[in-house]
């Protein structure tokens, strides 16, 4: 009596899931040692998909998620609100704390701005500081954390305000005094980083009370703060009570949430789209793949059938058979994805003011990556698997062994037409293959698509970054000469600062100087640090970089770069308030510029006279005539005087060259991937027509023209990939160039697309076409005849 | 060995084909005059399948000399063996191995388009060889809708375009029953009786017997046997 237990496929116990997913296992190993270059093809596109949409994910969520997790850890204050001394009273404004919709206050804390000249080599030290007075880093609201040192104890002690945690300790920063006039000697005790950045600093309230205080801070939660208009809501309860005018600005946390993601929301419309395509690609070429493994298997499938598998195995030994290159890829894209987020969120966070938020990617990216990867491949391979599931055992057995034909009726007329045409008849017939199946036509054009698209986009990208780079560089030579100074162990320039513009202006080959001098300034109702750049002379190069109102020429008139405006929520138009020392200049925004650092303003001499009269220019931009030498000019300010620092200005072209090369990356992945998936069509429709070929190659058909018929039959598909293509890159290129953020592009840096630049695009095409189909072409043109003819 | 009078469309001399061990032909010389009608027989494994590939250029041997209308096949690339195909060799298969998105006529003209002549002129001479093989009717049906019988005389069609020197049957009745099996050996005899060398590769000695004038049989990779053939009527 047979003692071997009775499970296998074909006795109907093995049709339970589990009992037969053995048999299952061995089958879809066998497919996937069978099909070893569709394997490695599956495992790289999944690793590429995988990794881009990791890293577009991870840039997404590392846009908001440290923030928030760090707002709500820190118990952030929704509103910091500054009110004016003189109006209420401190009574008054602990009273509101049980004000309807308030969830939580803290203070009244009285605070003051107070200058720090640049002494010392602590950036956070430096330039207008508002100093807060508080006892703890404590309280129900903007629970401040402590990084290094202690909080502050005494008079004369202050804890600085690290605008992001993750920047080392640098060695005498703790202890350092820091001296300002009018003001006693500060030491710092303490470092911490503040998510509400209600301050730049803080001492004790004793010490606070000394300095003079020009007003007194609350900061509050509300009930409800997810909009301006909460927090609008919010602060008019707060204030119903209040004399008015007692508010003298609020600050707004979802203006830190945009400031915090705005360098990284820039990246995010490219980011994504290439997530997408990516995604798209990996989704058509498993498809594609499981398709025509289904198609060309189906004998297979009659015999797995025959010997008992059901449907449902059917299907998951498919399923499986795509299922383990795609986990291999998964996996090593999520790996590569980790590895490669940390430069892509270090370039995308660059500058960002951080507090205590942590920038990295969450655990769960990973894990949604590493689990929904192989559900969308899965999903994918389904449809087509699930025709396996369908084909009657006897119809795969009787008609699907290799070398099976296309389900007739399709395309005949065009390949009558074809056939009666004036083209070659290895073309013609290349030319028809398309119709037979067009399904995998569909996927195939559609991965073709895919890469002209982001041909088309990088094309377009690359002109505009281009045209971007050249606005930015000076047309002409042109040369800065910084005065040196003695606080950074520099000679001071014997001449003073008229002086020293008319020197530059009598040197051989200069045309236009501005003299500037950068003033940091504190920006009334915004947290973040600002400067202003003022200027007087001839118009800064920059003043042709106004891409919309125009450049700053009166008094109280400011440009701002588009991430400036962003950070605060600002637009052209709008009235700020510069504060220095005590003073308050109003301005209005006329200009907005196309790019530059969101920490700086750019404004007139006139309104760095009324903020703070004396100020001297301390950097000279000199623009020479065309042709002249910059060199020689650079000597002769040297020679002039020791105490000037002329220096070339060379253009700088590392946006530009990073987007050009991110996407150049990109975009060689895709056509890499878009050329796989032609390559596996062609491979496909070399398997299905076996027999056809073998045929043709009996009747006469040469290699070289069994090459071009089946180079053709992509070919064609290609040209018509780049006429579809095309519009679509265009679309996503104008995307991409007007959700930037932090660069304003001119339309003419948009419109960039003419005849010669759409080219390459349109040739992208066939050449995706051409170069995935050559190899298998070239396979199919050494075909052995007779085994296929003789083997029926 | 049978030697013919006629000139000799075939030479093969010594010819062997080793698929590693195993040898598939071992020495096989073979004449065949122009104008007749061989036939090679024997078992399943013998080298019938291979000898017609020597000759038909679409395998290579190991040893020897293939030479089919005077060309000497060992000499030529594979270009060469395509462009020798293309003119000199007919072939008509078992399962008629037509393309099943083409129409008849289109699959009759397809070997006069491989060598560049216009697609008119072409389907002009397909249709002649359709008429005379009295299926011009069926000129515009695709090959899913023919009876098997008119799928090989298709395939007959096809074979004769380029007005071959000499036409390969593989079993061309080994597919088709008895009707149209009479019908396909029935145009074989024309064909041959018009002037046309034909080399039989079958299993069936009633259609050796009908269509050939000599009989080959192969046994073990060797021509074991080489007689003259009454044709029966």
């Amino acid at each position: 009596m047979n003692s071997w237990p009775n499970t296998g496929p074909g006795t109907g116990v093995g049709t339970r899931w589990g009992m037969g997913m053995g048999a299952v296992w061995r089958a879809a190993r066998a497919a996937v040692l069978r099909r070893r270059l569709q394997t490695v093809v599956t495992g790289l596109v999944v690793l590429c998909g995988t990794t881009t949409i990791m890293l577009t994910l991870g840039l997404l969520d590392a846009a908001t998620t440290p923030f928030d997790r760090a707002f709500d850890e820190q118990r952030g204050a929704h509103a910091v609100a500054s009110f004016d001394i003189a109006k209420v009273s401190k009574e008054a404004l602990a009273a509101t704390a049980r004000r309807p919709g308030v969830e939580a206050a803290a203070g009244p804390f009285e605070q003051v701005v107070v200058s720090f000249p640049r002494t010392t080599d602590i950036p956070e030290a430096e330039g207008p500081l508002k100093l807060v007075g508080r006892a703890d880093p404590g309280g129900p609201v903007d629970r401040v954390h402590p990084l290094h040192g202690r909080w502050a104890r005494a008079p004369g002690e202050i804890v600085l305000n690290l605008r992001d945690a993750g920047r080392p300790l640098r060695p005498g920063m703790l202890g350092s005094r820091l001296l300002a006039p009018g003001v006693p000697p500060l030491t710092v005790v303490g470092l911490a980083a503040g998510m509400s950045q209600s301050a730049d600093a803080w001492v004790t309230p004793a010490q606070a009370a000394a300095l003079r205080p020009s007003g007194v801070q609350m900061l509050y939660r509300f009930d409800s703060a997810s909009t301006e208009q909460d927090v609008r809501a919010g602060l008019d309860s707060v204030t119903a009570e209040l004399p008015g005018g007692a508010l003298s600005v609020a600050q707004s946390h979802l203006e830190l949430r945009r400031a915090f993601s705005a360098s990284a929301d820039a990246y995010l419309p490219f980011m994504t789209l290439f997530g997408v395509l990516g995604l798209l690609v990996a989704v058509l070429m498993v498809a594609n793949v499981v398709s025509g493994a289904v198609v060309s298997g189906g004998r297979h499938i009659g015999v797995l059938k025959a010997v008992g598998f059901t449907p449902s195995q059917v299907v998951a030994v498919y399923l499986t058979m795509v299922s383990v290159p795609a986990a291999a890829g998964c996996v090593t894209g999520t790996l590569l994805g980790n590895v490669l987020a940390g430069p892509v969120l270090n370039t995308a966070f660059q500058g960002v003011e951080s507090g205590s938020a942590g920038i990295g990617i969450s655990p769960w990216v990973s894990v949604v990556c590493l689990a929904g990867m192989p559900l969308v491949v899965a999903a994918a391979a389904l449809v087509p698997a699930l025709r396996a599931h369908r084909l009657p055992a006897a119809r795969a057995l009787s008609a699907g062994g290799a070398g099976s034909a296309p389900l007739r009726g399709r395309g005949l007329g065009v390949q009558r037409l074809l056939g009666g045409s004036r083209l070659p008849r290895p073309v013609s017939l290349g030319l028809g293959q398309p119709f037979a199946r067009p399904g995998r036509t569909a996927m195939t054009m559609a991965a073709v698509v895919l890469g002209v698209v982001t041909v088309t986009l990088t094309t377009g990208l690359t002109s505009t970054m281009i045209a971007f780079a050249e606005a930015e560089a000076s047309p002409v030579p042109q040369v800065g000469v910084r005065a040196g100074r003695p606080v950074f162990q520099q000679t001071a320039p014997k001449l003073d600062d008229a002086r020293i513009e008319a020197l530059l202006r009598s040197l051989p080959g200069a045309t236009h100087v501005t003299a500037k001098v950068f003033v940091d300034v504190h920006l009334s109702g915004h947290a973040q640090r600002s400067a202003v750049n003022f200027q007087r002379g001839d118009p800064s190069a920059l003043a042709s970089q106004v891409v919309e109102g125009r450049w700053p020429a009166g008094p109280g008139e400011v440009a701002a770069p588009p991430s400036f405006l962003v950070q605060r929520g600002l637009a052209v138009g709008d009235r700020i308030t510069l504060e220095l020392d005590g003073r308050r200049v109003p301005a209005l925004i006329v200009g907005q510029i196309m790019s530059g650092d969101p920490r700086f303003l750019w404004s007139t001499w006139a309104t760095l006279t009324a903020l703070a009269p004396g100020t001297g220019a301390d950097h000279y931009e000199v623009r020479l005539a065309a042709g002249a030498d910059a060199d020689a000019y650079a000597a002769a300010v040297r020679a002039a005087g020791p105490g000037l620092h002329p220096s070339i200005v060379r253009p700088d072209t590392r946006a530009a060259a990073t987007v050009v090369g991110v996407a150049s990356v990109f975009t060689t992945l895709l056509i890499v991937v878009a050329s796989l998936g032609v390559f596996n069509t062609v491979l496909l429709n070399t398997r299905e027509r076996r027999r056809d070929l073998g045929m043709l190659k009996s009747i006469g058909m040469t290699p070289r023209q069994v090459t071009i018929m089946m180079v053709t039959s992509m070919a064609a598909l290609g040209v018509a990939g780049g006429l579809i293509g095309i519009p679509g890159g265009m679309a996503a290129h104008r995307l991409i160039v007007d959700n930037v953020g932090v660069v304003v592009f001119p339309e003419s840096m948009k419109d960039i697309w003419d005849a010669p630049l759409l080219v390459l695009p349109a040739l992208s095409g066939v050449l995706i076409a051409v170069l995935g189909a050559l190899v298998p072409a070239r396979s199919a043109a050494r075909l052995t005849i007779a085994a296929v003819l003789h083997n029926e | 060995m049978l030697r013919v009078s006629q000139e000799d469309i075939v030479r093969l001399d010594g010819v062997r084909k080793h698929y590693g061990e195993t040898a598939a032909l071992d020495g096989v010389s073979l004449r065949i005059g122009a104008g007749e009608a061989v036939a090679v027989m024997g078992p399943s494994g013998c080298g019938k399948s291979t000898l017609l590939n020597m000759i038909a250029g679409l395998d290579r041997p190991t040893g020897g000399t293939v030479v089919v209308a005077g060309e000497d096949l060992g000499r030529l690339d594979e270009t060469g063996l395509a462009l020798f195909r293309r003119r000199h060799i007919g072939m008509i298969f078992q399962f008629f191995n037509l393309i099943d998105d083409l129409p008849a006529l289109d699959n009759v003209a397809l070997p006069a388009q491989l060598t560049g002549v216009p697609a008119r002129q072409a389907r002009r001479r397909a249709l002649e060889l359709l008429d005379e093989l009295g299926i011009a009717g069926r000129k515009d049906a695709y090959p899913a809708v023919l009876s098997g019988g008119e799928r090989q005389r298709v395939a007959v069609a096809r074979a004769l375009m380029n007005r071959p020197a000499l036409l390969l049957a593989d079993e061309p009745t080994g597919a088709l029953d008895s009707r149209f099996g009479e019908q396909v050996m029935d145009l074989l005899i024309d064909l041959n009786q018009i002037g046309q060398t034909l080399l039989i590769v079958t299993h069936d000695p009633q259609l050796a017997t009908r269509c050939a004038g000599r009989l080959v049989e192969l046994a073990d990779g060797r021509v074991a046997r080489e007689s003259a053939l009454e044709r029966a009527e």
